[in-house]
Parts: C-alpha cells; structure tokens; sequence
C-alpha cells in the first residue's frame, strides 16, 4: 500500500527545547492513525509541523508524492491537508455557515478584479458555496444545520467540534488532522462523533485521518494503527493492543490514567 | 437573538412606504444638522440622535424592522436615495459653505470606506491612509500642471500610483502585527508627509497652485451648473463628483465584502493562525487590503486637488487619518452605511461646533475612547451575512 503521508525523521526545536525528537512515520491512504501521549508530549507540535505552521529543524515530509517540508500553511491546505485545532479556532463573529464556506477558500477562485467586475460570477460561486455547506453542515450529528445563521461564538462546546470537522472537510482534504476532537463532550456526545468518524470514512474511503487523543474510548474504536509520543520522541507503534501492552507507554501515558480512573 | 426573519416582516406596500420615509427623514436630519447655527442647536439634535440611537439599543426589533424594509425592497430604496442625492443641492440652493461641508463629507465617506477594508474587514490599522490620499492628489495634481493631463487621464493613473504605494507598505507591514503594524503605517504616513514637504518638485510646504477645474462636454467645473432652469453653484459639479464616487466605493465595498475575499479577510480578522489552517495566504490578503485602500483613497485625493485648486502637505497629516479611523470606528466597522455616517457625523461636526476648534484633536480623542469603552462595535455594529434570503 502506498504511503500518502510519510514523516520521515522530523525533529522540532524551539531553542534548547526538543518538541520533537526524530520522528518517523506514515500514514496509508484511506487509514486511520491515532496517536496517544501525556500532555505536553509533542502531539500538537506535530500538526503544527505537518501542516506548515512551524517549519521542522530538521528532517523530511512528503504527501501525496509530493515534498511539504517547510511549504506554507495554505499550499499544505490547498494539497489536501485539513486540520481541527485543540482550543477550538472558530470564526466566532461570522455565522456558522460563514465558517465553512470560508473552509472551502481553496477550492473556489474569484480574485479582487473577479468580485469587483465579474460580480454575476462571484455571486454564482457563492451560491455553490453556501449549497455544500449546508450540505455538510447536514451531514453531521448534532442540529447545526438548524443553527447555521447563528455567530459561531454562541455555539455549545460540542457542537463547536463538530463544526470544526465540518469546516476542514469542506477543504475537500485527502488527509484530515483531528486535535483531540472529543474535548469537551460527553459520553453520548463521544459516541456520536465516534460515529460521525466511522461514517465519514465510509462516504469518503480515500481518506484518512490522523486523530490525537486522550480518550481510550475513541482510540479503542480505531485500533489498527496507534502511535504514543513522549517527550517529543516515538515510544511505541503498531495496534492499539500491543501499544496499550508496551512497558514505555504504560510508564508515561496509562499508569497516570489508571491512577486516575 | 431573532437573527431568521422576524414574525412583524412588513408586506412590500408597508417596506416601501417605511423605506421612503425613514429615508427622507436621514436626510431631513442631515438638513437641519447642515443648517443650525449655533452650539445649541447642535447639541440639541446631537441629542436627537442620542436618544434615537438609545431607543435603538433598547428596543432593537426597531432596528431590524428597518433593515428588513430596506433589503425587502431593495430597488426603492436605491432610487429613493438617489433621489435624494440627486436632489439635495436644489434644496440647499445657493448656500456654497453647506455644499462645500457636503462635499469634504462624500469625500471623507470614500476614505473611510477604503479604511474599513482593511480596520474594519480585517482588523489592520492602518494610520496610512492620509498619506494614500495625498499620494493621489500629488499625482493627479503635478500630471496637471506639468503635463497638462486632464483630471479624467489623472485619475485611475494617481490611483494606480498610490495602490503600488500600498503595496510597498503592504510588504513590510507583513511581518508585524497590532501595535507594531500601527507603527509601521504611522512612519510611512508622517515620512510621505515630509517627503512632500521637502522636495522641491512637490512646491515643499508652498504647496501645488492653480490646479485646473475639470471639464466635461464642454462644461467647465469652475461655472455654474444649469439643470432645466434651475442655476446651482459651481461647487454642485464637485458634489455630484464626490457622490460618483460614493457609488463606486460603495459597489466595491458591496461586490468585495460579498465575495469569498471578504470572507478571508473577516477570518484574519478573527483568527489568523485558523485563517492559515483553512489555506488562506495570510500575507497576500493583508497586502491586498492595502492596496485596495490606497487605490480607493487616491480617488477621493484627485477630487480633492481639482476641487481646492490649491493642495499642501498640510492637507495630508498624520492628523488626516486619525480622523479617517475615527469614523471607522464610531460609524461601525465592517459596515458600510455606518461608515459613512460616521464620516458625515465627524466632518459636519466639528465645523458646527467652531467654538471648540482649537480642541478638535481632544474632540476626536474623547470620541475613540468613548465609543471603545460605551459601544466598541460603533453607532451601526457588523451584520451576519444572510444568504438565499430571496430564494
């Protein structure tokens, strides 16, 4: 199987800090990955170096054949990397529905002379917009269709998630990075976005999907291919059984979970 | 929050009657603010407006009410304001002080609306749009006088010239953000301002003199305006000249905030690093906001040139934007009808209370921080985009 994404000994400093330490991995297409670790692991610095947002020290990405190392945000977007951010980063004084057409911004091309003198044309894509917005906003669980002229700020936790996934996937993306999407839900909130998932891989079986989290409810429910960070290096790899079995992580992630539960 | 269409949505009949009245009486407001004289009579309808803009607050379904005429019946209430517009010079007559006050309003109206792409869409303060200005008259003006170019040659070459302007600060400015962007742009206004100064192909604080009246068909801008009978001063020519362009610069704010340009700008706006997740270039739209506003501002300059005949670095001081970004901020960012209230507001006031002239500059200070603090969002605050509402 091809690799779509492939992480090729990327290492992260900020300073004498090590954010990540030499990290290899890939991600096959239509797969999903979930990757594990105590806070401050690493996990987010990860994305943030994936999708452009830092550029890594050293090492080497590529994605769809293609090398991102050290591209910019957008053209990473624009290949078909999409992201959900841990805080959720919404638009939160445009309206939900604003929120995705504004997700879809690498897909549609009016320039300033097009809007100014083409505005039949503006107003058509638009229009086309607002459509597949609506569409997606529908897909989901949750009622944020029915909350879609709403300031994104007004929404409750959950749906604010929900909202985020909805606006990375009106990028159109091949890849989709999910920063701990069940923040902030409940169980049943949890199972619905566990299903929203599994569904979504199911409309879209091109896909795949790299998800953080702390949940081992979530984990548990994509346990093919799971990696567990620590200190910025990788401790363990492969299915979530054998990771989950693994002194290392025991050590850093789940004793301190157990402890907890 | 009654954001989907309130259950009192009027009939068309009622829209259009309400939209034709509540238009002429903005413009019977304007009258009598343009006529009072005295710091009383000022005042005194200040506090019309207070309480007009209080019972607004208080009861906001007025508000909606209002909006949900105007956009129900769009096409009376474009032809009833141009009516106005139109018609407002003939009931002014042959008062020249109230058609100049009106004039320097549109024009001002045409700068705040250039600012509010970028303070307003995209939260980038840009103390620079004075010196847009004066880049644009300069041109215009020095095209005239040198070459002999008419004002209709000089005007999209000024605007050309300026909006390269804005992209040179445009590109450095990339790199900071907030305060420090704020400075950048104040040292490239306060910079163009003594380079004007000091040049001697500029005139130096001399200035630029006998800048020609345009002409069209013949008529001269300097002569009266005849229309079927009815004689108007010279300054009607200019007044319709600013109105123009009130119209392109509110078709362009229109076209631009409904596109999916001024969706990424309103994303920077609130979230910059969400912006760049959803492949916005972050950079590129914030040089973009530049340089629309400095081509916009060039316009309103090249007017200004032709219609004073006389321009110095005087006109373009530092002073020039701050009251261009306080009419942003009291008429109401990222919205265009506030902006320009806002621009009419600040230019007729001052003038009206001359007996504070010597405190203008506290005068506007004590606006920012008055609105910042009571009502940030400005006199008319943004609005969600409504989409498919005619479906």
């Amino acid at each position: 199987m091809s690799a779509l994404l492939r992480v090729e000994n990327v290492t992260m400093r900020f300073g004498g800090l090590v954010a990540l330490n030499d990290v290899t991995f890939s991600v096959k297409k239509g797969s999903v990955l979930a990757v594990i670790g105590p806070n401050g692991a690493g996990k987010s610095t990860l994305f943030n170096v994936v999708t452009g947002v830092y550029k890594p020290t050293a090492g080497r990405m590529t994605f769809d054949g293609a090398d991102i190392t050290s591209k910019p945000s957008y053209e990473v977007v624009r290949r078909g990397i999409a992201r959900t951010f841990q805080s959720s980063r919404l638009f939160s004084d445009l309206s939900v529905l604003d929120n995705v057409i504004i997700g879809m911004h690498t897909r549609t091309k009016t320039g300033v002379l097009d809007a100014l003198f083409r505005p039949g044309a503006s107003r058509r894509e638009m229009a086309a917009c607002v459509e597949k917005a609506e569409a997606l906003l529908q897909a989901g669980s949750g009622d944020l269709y029915e909350q879609r002229n709403r300031p994104a700020g007004t929404l409750a936790q959950a749906d604010r998630r929900r909202l985020e996934i909805a606006r990375a996937l009106a990028s159109q993306p091949k890849l989709i990075l999910l920063d701990e999407p069940s923040v902030g839900m409940d169980d049943k909130e949890t199972d619905a976005l566990v299903a929203d998932i599994k569904r979504l891989r199911s409309g879209h079986p091109e896909l795949s999907v790299i998800l953080i989290e702390h949940d081992m409810r979530v984990v548990g429910a994509f346990p093919e291919h799971v990696m567990c960070i620590d200190y910025g290096s990788r401790i363990a790899e492969g299915s979530f059984e054998t990771v989950r079995a693994n002194p290392r992580v025991q050590e850093a992630y789940l004793g301190k979970a157990a402890a907890h539960a | 929050m009654g954001l989907s269409a309130s259950p009192a949505a009027p009939g068309a009949a009622a829209a259009a009657a309400f939209t034709i009245l509540s238009q002429l009486c903005g413009a019977a407001f304007l009258y009598v603010l343009l006529k009072a004289d005295g710091s009383w009579q000022v005042m005194g309808l200040l506090a019309l407006l207070g309480v007009g803009f209080f019972l607004l607050e208080r009861f906001p379904g007025i508000g909606e009410f209002i909006t949900a005429s105007l956009t129900r019946v769009p096409l009376v209430t474009a032809a009833t304001a141009a009516i106005i517009v139109l018609g407002f010079p003939f009931v002014v007559g042959s008062n020249t002080y109230i058609l100049h006050l009106l004039i320097v309003a549109q024009l001002y109206a045409v700068l705040a609306l250039a600012l509010n792409f970028q303070l307003g869409s995209a939260n980038i303060p840009n103390f620079a749009t004075g010196a847009s200005y004066g880049i644009g008259a300069y041109v215009s003006a020095l095209l005239a006088l040198n070459f002999g170019m008419s004002f209709w040659l000089t005007l999209p070459i000024a605007a050309l010239a300026a909006t390269l302007f804005g992209f040179i600060i445009g590109i450095p400015s990339m790199r900071t953000r907030d305060t420090y962007l704020a400075l950048v742009t104040i040292a490239f206004g306060v910079v163009v301002q003594q380079l004007l100064n000091n040049f001697d192909w500029t005139g130096g604080p001399n200035g630029l003199v006998g800048i020609p009246a345009p002409s069209l068909f013949g008529h001269s801008f300097a002569s009266p305006l005849q229309v079927f009978g009815w004689k108007l001063p010279s300054q009607a020519n200019f007044y319709y000249l600013a109105a123009a362009l009130v119209v392109v610069a509110v078709v362009t704010a229109q076209r631009l905030h409904g596109s999916r340009i001024g969706l990424a700008w309103n994303a920077l706006r609130a979230d910059e690093i969400a912006a760049k997740a959803q492949g916005i270039n972050v950079a590129w739209y914030k040089v973009l906001a530049f340089a629309v506003d400095a081509f916009l501002a060039a316009f309103a300059g090249t007017i200004y040139a032709f219609y004073v005949s006389y321009i110095s670095p005087d006109n373009f001081t530092f002073l020039v934007s701050v009251t261009i970004m306080t009419m942003v901020i009291v008429g109401g960012m990222d919205n265009i009808f506030g902006v320009i209230v806002g621009a009419f507001l600040l230019t007729i006031l001052p003038e009206k209370l001359r007996a504070f002239s010597d405190y203008r500059l506290l005068f506007f200070g004590v606006v920012v921080i008055g609105f910042l603090m009571i009502r940030p969002q400005g006199l008319f605050p943004q609005r969600l985009r409504q989409y498919g509402v005619h479906r």
